[in-house]
């Protein structure tokens, strides 16, 4: 399953990835495949290595083994050069947006376009712009600075400098994690609705269950080091593990008190 | 139809025209691409067929110029008909015509002009003057309720701080001084030798290193290295909310950090600069042996006799209120400090230059007090 290459279906290989630091091992051989155009969510418990392992895909912490194939090149033998022709065509939201605290919204998005595009200067203000509508946010949003937001909005705007650049694939570290429930669903539907209309993939790492339940495509679990479970998300809730199933029941309580 | 035709094909005709797309409609290519659709300009636009079935790709960034330019030659909304495309691109289209009403956001352009920049800035020092002073009513209203309850006193955090300011301190503040004696010693001896008057170098060195020379130095060293660091620490727990944390748990932040920095600076910076007297004397004295043949017994033997007590005293006299300056200014921008990385350079950036101008405003107007003195 995992022998073919870059065929034209398959964005992201994750192939025996093991992550040791100091004697604790972390990763114990994760392995998973992801086609484009599917929304896939990464979950498992707190210190379970979903971060890292986020890390670990667009290149940014060494695993100790193991291969990652994103795009079709392989992310740790490749050179500088590819690494960064690989990174323009991926999109990363960090957990708290990681905005640059100096410069305005505006400047934000605008860094990718002025950066790695020889667009003509006059064309970058309307398309910041639509970005910036696109992501769901009024254009006024544009002057301020990211100190002066709030969190949903800062994930808006980390979200549309992370679309800036027409990703082909798009992650997400707990995006809906500081945010209230309604804006955290506004959010979600944002990413599903781009994601269908650009054919974008998207792959989420998230606590948030109704995330979850609302637009994910496929769930994969990783716990003890390993990926227990993969697959939607009826057939995961079903997989009998004791992890997924205390997951899952967590929200039962919750929902018969709202309602 | 020329270069425009890789891209794209309009014809027109009666007010009706076709526009085909061809190619790889990419951010990429979108400079190349705005071009061409300038010469698709649609005359008097009564509908437009938007023809896909050239289209190899199509990006939201490359969707919206096209939208754009359509409405602006006046084919808005239902005039525009779509023909040939890929599901996903009618899609990305139909995505793109709903977000599109938006206007162009431009980076910020705040060119101020030479005479408002004087008068904002002015008016941030005034409002940092007042800031200060304001800040040291707060301080010693907190040291006031120190000596009712001396149990809140942190002595661990005074000791900590301490060993950071001054033990860690000390060998660069003795490498400079020691430095500075060697320079000075060597340049007076260069004058005094020519008069024969070799043993004054010791007069020269001693007064020079003890009275002003080690406490000044040694402030400066103090004020960027430990001054910086009393910003950048308190500016970034200020940052992650900390200090907001501490209020909340019923302490008071300038109790916990403020009052033991201040008592540790104050402790630390005489020490210092008696190290530097030591250190500087020892530069001047290693000169006089080596050019001046000044032994070491006789240099130290004649600074004995010329040396007055009052001249390290007035030193180390100097040192404390030094100090006190350097950790009000220090501390004070560390809790300035708004919440972002850049305001936390601009803080600890602008301590250094507050505490080192200050202390030579200081150095200044304790040398006219001394002087009306006579000491």
């Amino acid at each position: 399953m995992n022998g073919g290459g870059a065929d034209g279906d398959t964005v992201l290989q994750v192939d025996g990835i093991v992550t040791r630091f100091g004697a604790t091992t972390v990763h114990d051989g994760v392995s998973f495949d992801v086609r484009r155009g599917q929304v896939v969510a990464l979950i498992g418990g707190s210190g379970t290595g979903k971060s890292v392992l986020v890390r670990e895909i667009i290149g940014l912490l060494r695993p100790s083994a193991g291969t990652v194939r994103l795009l079709g090149v392989d992310v740790w033998s490749s050179g500088v050069g590819e690494l960064s022709r690989l990174r323009r065509r991926f999109g990363m939201l960090f957990q708290d947006g990681a905005l640059f605290s100096s410069l305005t919204v505006a400047e934000n998005i605008a860094v990718p376009f002025r950066e790695h595009t020889a667009l003509p200067a006059d064309l970058i203000p309307p398309l910041v712009g639509f970005k910036l509508s696109l992501a769901g946010l009024p254009p006024e949003t544009g002057e301020k600075m990211p100190a002066e937001l709030s969190g949903g909005m800062r994930q808006r705007v980390a979200l549309a400098r992370a679309l800036a650049l027409e990703p082909e694939i798009l992650f997400l570290d707990e995006p809906t994690s500081g945010l209230d429930p309604i804006s955290a669903r506004a959010f979600d539907r944002l990413v599903r609705v781009l994601s269908d209309a650009l054919g974008l993939t998207v792959f989420i790492v998230t606590h948030d269950l109704d995330t979850l339940l609302s637009i994910v495509d496929r769930v994969i679990v990783l716990s003890g080091g390993r990926v227990i479970a993969d697959g939607t998300v009826d057939e995961v809730e079903r997989s009998g593990d004791p992890w997924v199933r205390d997951y899952f029941s967590a929200r039962a309580p919750a929902g018969k008190k709202g309602n | 139809m020329g270069e425009a035709s890789s891209w794209l094909q309009f014809e027109s005709g009666n007010g009706t025209g076709v526009l085909r797309l061809r190619g790889v409609w990419r951010l990429s290519n979108l400079g190349a691409i705005t071009g061409a659709l300038q010469s698709a300009t649609p005359e008097a636009c009564d509908g437009i067929v938007l023809d896909g079935s050239g289209l190899e790709a199509l990006d939201t960034a490359a969707g919206f110029i096209l939208c754009r330019h359509l409405e602006g030659a006046g084919c808005a909304g239902s005039m525009m008909t779509l023909r040939g495309f890929d599901p996903r691109h009618e899609k990305l289209i139909d995505l793109v015509r709903q977000r599109m009403t938006c206007p162009p956001v431009a980076a910020r352009a705040s060119h101020r002009d030479a005479l408002s920049r004087i008068g904002v800035a002015t008016l941030d020092v005034l409002r940092m003057l007042r800031v200060h002073v304001g800040f040291v009513g707060v301080v010693a209203s907190e040291l006031l309720a120190l000596l009712r309850r001396p149990k809140l006193f942190r002595f661990k955090e005074t000791v900590s701080q301490f060993e950071t300011i001054c033990l860690d301190a000390i060998p660069i503040a003795a490498l400079v001084t020691f430095l500075i004696g060697v320079v000075f010693a060597y340049l007076l001896g260069l004058q005094t030798q020519r008069y024969g008057a070799n043993i004054f170098v010791v007069d020269g060195v001693g007064l020079a290193v003890c009275r002003e020379l080690a406490p000044l130095l040694v402030a400066v060293i103090v004020a960027g290295r430990s001054g910086a660091a009393f910003t950048a620490q308190i500016g970034t727990m200020k940052v992650q909310e900390e200090i907001d944390a501490i209020s909340v748990l019923g302490l008071s932040p300038v109790q916990v950090l403020v009052i033991p920095r201040l008592v540790a600076i104050m402790a630390a910076l005489p020490l210092l600069v008696f190290v530097g007297d030591l250190a500087g004397l020892a530069g001047g004295m290693l000169v006089a042996s080596w050019q001046l043949d000044i032994s070491v017994p006789s240099f130290i033997e004649r600074l004995h006799g010329v040396l007055p007590l009052s001249a390290p005293v007035v030193g180390l006299v100097k040192a404390p209120v030094f100090a006190a300056f350097i950790a009000m200014i220090a501390c004070r921008m560390g809790m300035l400090v708004a919440r972002d990385a850049r305001s936390v350079g601009l803080n600890t950036t602008s301590t250094v230059v507050q505490s080192i101008v200050w202390v030579i405003v200081l150095d200044a107007v304790f040398a006219i007090v001394f002087q009306h003195l006579g000491i």
